[in-house]
């Protein structure tokens, strides 16, 4: 079932009128809205919505407005990406590692999924890891796990979350334990 | 133009030729089925391999140099047994064959000449210099069973 | 100091935040958590329990103050000052790491003032900070590098130093594994406190003042510790780098791949970076349940033992008994064999330490199918009373991370410091900021912490257990709140194990019974090695000794290298099958020899001892023909006729999840019951015991080279020979 969400204002949004904003001097849109008196100028009417049938205009509003899937999208069938890297794949779902030499945390405030390794060879050239998987290096960032559930499930991919807990509960630190006389906390190196 | 010629008595004579050069009908069969052709030609020199180098000037330029290949090599000869003495002579670079030619240098460090030993036993096989990333284990061998 | 003026006090709209998940853990225990104050960064509203830090504060909204000294898990330093910020109505800007917060307080973390504060701090280090980022270790993932880009000034003012040049320290010798170069300290002094709070070694401190302070070890020695590796990390700049992995790969051109640790029990989380299909070093992953952000030295410099002394293809004995290189089909027809020509039950299959869930369960299964019920583990355990039956006996049922919530814990036969390092860091932890006391049943060892040495008997836990006992532990155990015990696996190797495991059952479940706190597990069971729990999970049995009294024809280790199975047991024409990635004992007693994976060339599931189920991923392709390891067994299962039903990974850890779905349950850990069954059947148990505990790793230089990848690094030969000329040091 394809649900049509029809917008409201009709006028406004036809290609025409979007293409030539510097000739309407006052947008159906948003003469709605506005106070009438302060118009200077009736709003002009198009030829065109003036000609067209009720249901062409019916027509022409459900081609150019959104359509919501209720259904599960599978893109598998159009993607090309062949079978046996559909069936097979395991992607997992993560947020990347801190890196536990720097304390910057910048760079891993987002989402990210790989596939897992295979086909992965030392090339005897060049000492070089080389790899039969066109897979293998695509990393997708994203901002939010259910994107990349969403993501993985449009292509057909088992995946799975990988979250370690990294979160801690907030503890007040203090300069002053450093000195504190009778708690182990107390400095003795400095 | 004799009748001789007309006739192509002389090609008859030089075919003659060459069977007797090179030894009677029996050794001009095993040298053309060794080398698939018969010449004959002036023997110019003989290398410390055993090649021997023929010329004749009635074959036209590029074909009036050959060797042939000293018999130790049976059918496994190739070009890369001429040594390089000869090589020269052999591409026309000179005219003048090693043991004719003053102006050759001979140094004591001069090393042998070697034939292309791909696709024999004595073939070069290139190897890696960088240490294995992996060591593999080798076992104990066990000394008293 | 300005303080705020009380009158900017905002009335606070009773905040109604909700305490985040370990906060509320516990939260009946813990007192009634004080009114909220409400504070500004950058005009954002956060509301913080009082005495937090601006830069906690901060942290909270997502923000994130520069620093260099701070660090969230050591004390506070306060002495690099690059996280200066203003505060409104603050004359001069304030240090946010050691500022606590005061009500309606306003921070402005992005101002010019702030801005200028940190260009000028940024200006002080470089004065003496020498400009070798290409030669630096830490080039890429420098933080003095980073900071600089982001809030350093392009210019100094500093023109002096062209003249008299820059200050230059002498580097330290502090043993094999870390690399010091003095000249590009910055004196943040993170080395100083990890050493003194969390690995408990008070060797390193600052002598001078001014331009000639040196962060050092006073006298030259080595830096003793188990945990040393993480001050590579802590280090904010290139003056504590990795001597292994000195000058061998730059950060952005390696590939990081996420994976666990199985050298110890914990299963810490690890990042194992890669480059030309090499391992090249390995890093801890935040996890705060496991391993918080450190990791033992063995776990970390190990590394190098996966290049050495490997299997890389399959071997066969030849007529005159020497293991020869084979094809794999020869290999496993070779076996098949000997295994189709083996009555069932002279058929043993014994599975070493670092063995994973998923080859267990293979081999489990096709011993089985073959008729034969031989599987062992390579550690002992004893069997008597609930035995392995019951998961709550022989777990770490208290978790790691509620460790450090215990307010008394009792050691029983075990050396926590090198047995699982980490978990002695969390005992360590709440030594220091919870006032908790532990006590030790066993040899005096050195755990870097001051404990109450009970005894060294075993008698002296039945009397604990049986409340006869006069010493001072008994009264304090009662009275704990939230007491833990602590059981080392080692001990229930001998014959009164089974006793010991008993009493140390009814003394855990007697306290545990007086608790008011119904969730908190006293009981804890320390295993040795990274395979154990996946084996007894998966119904291994314990105890190889009796398996091999019964003269088995055919044996099959997989990665059995404790030596518990030797030559000399078997009968003459025993044949012995090894599979593994090393080689080492079990490989050099072997008939056939199949190549195996190590844990950082397979995906792999290992359970940690608090029954964590955890994978590691395939960071390595394996060396050589070495081949994944349950691979191996369904090959060989096929030729031996009793084909195993799996074909892929995803079939076998559904099999896996048939047999225990806590096995499959990645990253989560259940929570253990049945103790009350496990004490009742343990009753009959108690008899008297009289031996003494031991611990295997006393000394540190015990703790290097327990495992075959250990065993086969030269670094951890390194640092045995380091530790031991240490020990002969004077100082």
């Amino acid at each position: 079932m394809l649900k049509v969400i029809a917008r409201t204002a009709n006028l406004a949004k036809t290609p025409l009128s979007r293409s030539l904003p510097a000739f309407s001097t006052c947008g159906a849109r948003l003469s709605s809205s506005a106070d009438p008196t302060s118009r200077r100028e009736a709003p002009k009417l198009e030829n065109e919505t003036v000609l067209t049938l009720p249901e062409e205009a019916h027509q022409k509003n459900a081609l150019e407005s959104n359509i919501t899937v209720p259904t599960k999208v599978d893109l598998t069938p159009v993607s090309g990406v062949p079978e046996e890297h559909i069936k097979t794949r395991r992607v997992r779902i993560y947020q990347p590692a801190k890196n536990a030499m720097q304390s910057g945390t910048n760079n891993i405030h987002h989402w990210e999924m790989e596939f897992d390794t295979r086909q992965r060879w030392e090339n005897p050239l060049m000492g070089w890891t080389s790899t039969g998987d066109p897979l293998s290096n695509m990393k997708v960032q994203f901002s939010s796990p259910d994107e990349a559930i969403e993501h993985c499930e449009k292509n057909g991919w088992t995946w799975y979350l990988d979250v370690p807990k990294t979160e801690k509960p907030l503890k007040p630190k203090s300069y002053g334990i450093n000195f504190s006389w009778n708690r182990r906390t107390r400095v003795s190196t400095k | 133009m004799s009748i001789g010629k007309i006739l192509a008595l002389d090609k008859v004579a030089t075919f003659f030729n060459i069977i007797r050069q090179n030894g009677g009908i029996r050794a001009s069969l095993y040298k053309l089925y060794r080398q698939d052709e018969l010449k004959d030609g002036v023997l110019v020199g003989e290398d410390k391999y055993g090649n021997k180098y023929y010329e004749n000037p009635r074959f036209f330029y590029g074909r009036n140099r050959w060797v042939e290949y000293s018999d130790n090599y049976n059918m496994n000869y190739d070009g890369s047994q001429i040594p390089a003495e000869w090589f020269g002579w052999m591409h026309y670079k000179t005219d003048l064959p090693p043991h004719q030619d003053p102006s050759r240098p001979h140094y004591k460090w001069m090393s042998d000449f070697t034939e292309n030993l791909s696709g024999t036993t004595g073939q070069y096989t290139p190897y890696s210099t960088t240490r294995p990333k992996v060591e593999a284990w080798v076992p104990k061998p066990k000394t008293s069973q | 100091m300005l303080r705020q003026p009380l009158t900017r006090a905002i009335a606070l709209s009773s905040p109604s935040r909700v305490a985040p998940l370990g906060a509320r853990r516990y939260a009946d225990a813990v007192p009634a958590q004080p009114e909220k104050v409400e504070v500004f960064i950058d005009d954002k509203p956060v509301y913080v329990p009082p005495g937090t830090t601006v830069l906690q504060a901060a942290a909270q909204v997502g923000v994130e103050i520069p620093r260099f000294c701070y660090h969230e898990r050591l004390a506070v330093a306060g002495n690099c000052r690059m996280c200066l910020v203003e505060v409104e109505k603050s004359p001069k800007p304030v240090a946010a790491c050691a500022m606590p917060v005061m009500k309606g307080m306003r921070v402005k973390t992005d101002s010019d003032l702030t801005k200028k504060a940190r260009e000028g701090v940024m200006e002080f280090l470089l004065v003496n900070h020498p400009l070798d980022c290409p030669i630096c270790d830490q080039g890429g993932e420098c933080d003095l590098q980073d900071q600089s880009m982001a809030f350093g000034s392009d210019k100094s003012r500093f023109t002096d130093i062209h003249f008299s040049g820059k200050r230059a320290v002498e580097d330290k010798d502090v043993g094999p594994l870390i690399k010091t170069i003095m000249t590009r300290c910055i004196h943040c002094t993170r080395c100083i406190r990890f050493a003194s709070e969390v690995a408990g070694v008070d060797d390193f401190g600052t002598t001078g003042r001014g331009s000639d302070m040196q962060v050092g070890t006073y006298v030259e020695k080595m830096f003793l510790s188990e945990l040393s590796g993480n001050i590579i990390d802590l280090c904010p700049v290139g003056a504590l780098t990795s001597k292994p992995y000195s000058f061998a790969a730059r950060p952005w051109e390696t590939r990081r791949i996420d994976s666990v640790d199985v050298l110890d029990p914990l299963g810490s989380n690890i990042v194992v970076t890669t480059r030309t299909n090499e391992v090249l070093r390995i890093l801890p992953r935040t996890n705060e349940e496991i391993n918080e952000e450190w990791l033992s030295d063995k776990s970390r410099f190990a590394c190098d033992g996966l290049k050495r002394q490997r299997l890389v293809t399959p071997m066969l004995a030849d007529s005159r008994g020497n293991l020869t290189p084979v094809e794999w089909e020869d290999a496993i027809v070779a076996a098949a064999r000997a295994i189709q020509d083996c009555p069932p039950d002279k058929l043993l299959a014994v599975a070493g330490d670092l063995a994973d869930a998923e080859s267990l369960v293979a081999l489990k299964d096709l011993v089985n199918r073959l008729g034969s019920e031989n599987v062992y583990t390579e550690r002992d355990f004893p069997l008597e009373g609930s035995g392995t039956d019951l998961r709550s006996s022989y777990l770490l049922n208290t978790k790691i991370a509620n460790v450090e919530d215990a307010d008394f814990v009792l050691l029983i036969g075990t050396n926590v410091r090198f047995e699982a390092p980490l978990l002695n860091a969390r005992i360590r932890k709440a030594f220091i900021h919870k006032e908790t006391d532990v006590a030790v049943i066993g040899p005096k060892i050195d755990l870097t912490y001051d404990y109450l040495h009970v005894g060294d008997s075993a008698s002296v836990v039945k009397d604990l257990a049986t409340g006869s006992s006069s010493h001072e532990v008994l009264k304090r155990l009662d009275a704990a709140k939230r007491p833990i015990v602590i059981l080392g696996a080692d001990q229930l190797k001998t014959q009164e194990g089974s006793a010991l495991l008993a009493y140390t059952q009814e003394l855990a479940l007697r306290l545990q019974d007086k608790l008011q706190d119904k969730n908190w597990k006293v009981l804890n069971v320390l295993q040795r090695s990274a395979g154990a729990v996946a084996a007894l999970d998966l119904g291994y049995r314990p105890g190889v000794a009796t398996a091999l009294a019964a003269q088995p024809r055919v044996v099959f280790l997989l990665g059995a290298d404790g030596g518990v199975v030797t030559r000399e047991q078997l009968p003459k024409d025993a044949f012995v099958i090894y599979q593994g990635h090393h080689g080492d004992v079990g490989a050099s007693i072997a008939d056939v020899v199949f190549a195996g994976a190590a844990y950082t060339e397979k995906r792999a599931t290992y359970v940690n001892a608090e029954g964590r189920a955890q994978q590691t991923l395939p960071a390595v392709s394996p060396p050589g023909r070495a081949r994944d390891d349950w691979k191996i067994i369904r090959a060989l299962s096929e030729v031996v006729g009793e084909r195993l039903p799996y074909n892929n990974l995803d079939e076998v850890r559904d099999r896996l999840g048939q047999i225990s779905p806590a096995l499959v349950s990645y990253g989560e850990v259940q929570d253990n019951n049945y103790f009350a069954q496990a004490r009742a059947l343990s009753k009959s148990l108690q008899k008297p015991v009289s031996g003494t505990l031991d611990v295997q790793l006393k000394q540190l230089e015990d703790f290097f080279m327990t495992d075959p990848i250990s065993r086969a690094s030269p670094t951890m030969a390194k640092c045995v020979q380091a530790v031991i000329k240490q020990k002969s040091s004077v100082y």
